[in-house]
């Protein structure tokens, strides 16, 4: 059965946002390599400059004075060791955290991971977004310069559009009366408190998530701090003109990440204002509705099935999203087993990669569906001894999953290649293949987060569900390629090839039956618990408790 | 050499973005759209309250409860003021301006920019209040506890000829102390 990518992204303008992202992840991979692409790893450096963000603002907060701000603010410039560089690096800080976190927002987006559990995500990622522009906002209001007059006029103006205040606010920037100290204090105490309902935020981000990644790998974590302290220093960002309420702002440096809106808004009356930004934060928030696959589209969640169930906790473990819990037995045996919740899954198939037994994972795409298919597969093309049968995910792998053929090799698709039962790699194997090429999405960039890292595993380190070690490990190939990789594929086709010309000819099996041992493993799995627990003993693996079982990836 | 072009064209694409986190961050622009100077009226003045009353008839006092029997009933109400503005013998402002406050019970407030080249204006304000209803009682409960200042007075006007620079705003506001018109900040010689 060919799967496409249409088959999750139903609406034209999220295949062409996909489409678009392939050759920038492309070009970025093949300077930075996969492992530290500053775009799959957008949401993790948002958070880095978070904690640039705090550790600056603690240390310039020290010298900020509420009575004469702009003249504090020249003060650290000028005055305060290390001021001006530690300064600028706030600034630069904060507009890098807009720009990743704008990059992160439509990546998700783009990749239809926007919709269904993830709701929870982008909703609380949008008002993390929102959360962030109002901190700029009082940040620059702060420093009380030409643009922080501005922004202080034009956000009371909107303000004023609501019917909250009983007094205009917008009349304490016209020039009236002395600009009142409370007015600074309120604006510091907003910048101050305010990260901590971002902290709050975040963890609500994150919190559907098994082994949220917040911090970007090492070397990208200091490659991206560098940079932005080397900017800092050799392009230091000054305070402006200070602001004069009886003098017209004329022309002054703007930070476009946080004052972008300002030639959108200037001659629109704060209502119109306000209505634009409805229409443009509601298009935001209900973009999970409206670009979701049509209902008999959308792939179901996840099933157990009880009877081959052994309780191993292994797709609990291996769950990215936590959806699947380990509960009591129901069906008159002792022990536990898997329960998925519907309502946190998100299809992605992981579980049925995981189970050895095949006795969980999405309808039509368990490990039992994927052996039948790949049944089917070599029944209507048996690979030649030669034949480097490529096993490709259908979220990368260079689309050629569009294909039924990739340079003359058969290619079979899988929804995501951590899904992928190792059965159907030994399948393909004894049925004669010359060798297989698993490529997966570089695993910074699953669309499942965690798939390429499960099947490497199950491929070489044993993890559970593993190869078998009947199946000769020389004739099985792992590449990584994201969508706009396809000379990735070719050159692993080409390597893998290779390798398989050096190999004797690869022998053929006829009647092999893997599902049937489904139920023997399930059995004896069963049999060696003796009851409650997992296959050690009575307490589980490793003689640990459900409660307090192994922690979720140690396996 | 592959090696060596990787990494020249990572280090040119991180300068690249490196440069344009800063030139952003840096934009320079003009906040001020159509002209090179302002002027702002901006004030708050408490309006006049009134209230117009009438003694209940034998029927109606007959249906209400003992203790709550008054005699006369009041119904109080801030009088409108209307702002005639003339900038250079042209009219830019003619409109009534209530009380603000979802009751209408709140004070006036003036609120008009009008953007202007530097040089020589002519300006003429007029604030007035409209006239007190003659079956009405012009004094509040407020002015009665000597907060009558506080009111303005039913005519406010400023006609002034003013001298804007580049980049001026002068403001017009209601000086609460001495109860008139005022222009503060950056009036031109």
């Amino acid at each position: 059965m060919k799967l496409s990518l249409a088959r999750y992204h139903s609406l034209l303008v999220i295949r062409f946002l996909r489409r678009l992202l392939a050759p920038a992840d492309a070009l970025l991979n093949r300077l930075y390599t996969w492992r530290f692409n500053p775009l799959y790893h957008s949401g993790a450096i948002v958070v880095l400059t978070f904690v640039l963000l705090l550790i600056t603002g603690l240390y310039l907060v020290f010298f900020y004075r509420l009575g004469d701000p702009h003249a504090s603010i020249v003060r650290i410039s000028e005055q305060v060791w290390l001021g001006r560089w530690i300064r600028s690096l706030h600034r630069y800080a904060s507009d890098a955290a807009l720009v990743a976190a704008a990059i992160h927002a439509f990546r998700m987006f783009a990749q239809g991971r926007s919709w269904g559990p993830r709701v929870l995500a982008w909703v609380s990622g949008l008002v993390l977004v929102g959360l962030v522009l109002v901190l700029g906002w009082t940040g620059y209001v702060m420093v009380w310069d030409v643009q922080g007059m501005v922004l202080a006029r034009e956000g009371a103006r909107f303000l004023d559009a609501l019917p909250l205040f009983s007094e205009p606010i917008g009349r304490a920037f016209v020039g009236e009366r002395e600009l009142p100290s409370a007015f600074f204090f309120l604006n510091l105490f907003l910048h101050v408190a305010l990260p901590v309902g971002l902290g709050a935020l975040l963890w609500l981000h994150v919190s559907r998530l098994a082994r949220p990644g917040l911090l970007p790998p090492r070397g990208l974590l200091w490659g991206t701090t560098g940079i932005l302290v080397a900017l800092s220093i050799l392009w230091p960002a000054p305070p402006g003109t200070p602001a004069d309420l009886f003098q017209l702002p004329s022309r002054a440096p703007y930070d476009a990440f946080y004052a972008f809106w300002l030639p959108l808004t200037q001659g629109l009356p704060g209502a119109a204002a306000w209505v634009g930004v409805g229409i443009v934060g509601g298009i935001a928030v209900l973009a999970p509705w409206w670009s979701r696959p049509r209902a008999a589209l959308r792939p179901p969640p996840s099933v157990v099935n009880q009877r081959l169930c052994t309780g191993c906790q292994q797709c609990y473990l291996d769950c990215p999203y936590e959806a699947i819990a380990m509960v009591d037995r129901t069906d008159g045996r002792n022990g536990i087993m898997a329960r998925v919740n519907p309502a946190l899954c998100v299809s992605c198939g992981i579980c049925a990669g995981s189970c050895a037994p095949m006795g969980v994972g999405p309808p039509g795409r368990t490990g039992q569906d994927q052996l039948a298919r790949v049944r089917d597969f070599v029944a209507a093309r048996a690979p030649a001894p030669d034949d480097v049968v490529v096993v490709a995910c259908t979220h990368g792998a260079g689309g050629v999953v569009e294909e039924s053929t990739f340079d003359g090799a058969p290619v079979l698709a899988v929804d995501c290649a951590g899904s992928l039962h190792t059965s159907v790699v030994e399948y393909l194997v004894r049925s004669g293949a010359g060798g297989v090429l698993i490529v997966a999405c570089p695993p910074r960039d699953c669309q499942n987060r965690e798939g390429p890292k499960w099947l490497e595993q199950r491929l070489y380190h044993e993890r559970e569900a593993e190869l078998k070690d009947r199946v000769d490990r020389r004739r099985v190939f792992l590449a990584y390629a994201d969508l706009g990789e396809l000379g990735t594929v070719a050159a692993a086709l080409e390597r893998g090839r290779r390798d398989v010309a050096r190999l004797e000819r690869a022998g053929r099996e006829a009647d092999i039956v893997l599902d049937a041992e489904c139920d023997l493993v399930a059995v004896r799995g069963m049999e060696g618990r003796g009851g409650r627990g997992g296959r050690d003993g009575p307490d589980g693996p490793q003689g640990r408790q459900r409660s307090q079982g192994p922690k979720r990836g140690q396996r | 050499m592959r090696r060596i072009g990787r990494w020249v064209g990572g280090a040119a694409l991180a300068l690249g973005a490196t440069a344009a986190l800063g030139w952003l961050s840096q934009v320079p622009y003009d906040a001020t759209s159509e002209a090179d100077g302002l002027v702002r009226l901006a004030w708050r003045t408490r309006g006049t309250r009134v209230e117009e009353c009438r003694r209940l008839t034998a029927a109606e006092l007959e249906r209400l409860p003992v203790h709550m029997r008054q005699v006369e009933l009041c119904e109080g109400r801030i009088l409108p003021h209307r702002l005639v503005v003339v900038l250079d013998g042209r009219t830019v402002v003619d409109e009534a301006v209530y009380p603000s406050g979802a009751r209408a019970d709140r004070p006036l407030y003036v609120y008009h920019e009008f953007p202007v080249k530097p040089g020589w204006h002519e300006l003429d304000i007029a604030f007035t209040r409209d006239p007190v209803p003659a079956d009405t009682a012009g004094e509040t409960e407020r002015e009665r506890l000597g907060e009558r200042e506080s009111a303005a007075p039913p005519r406010l006007t400023l006609v002034r000829r003013v001298l804007l620079a580049r980049d001026q705003i002068l403001l017009v506001t209601y000086d609460a102390a001495e109860r008139r018109l005022m222009l503060k900040g950056s009036e031109a010689p």
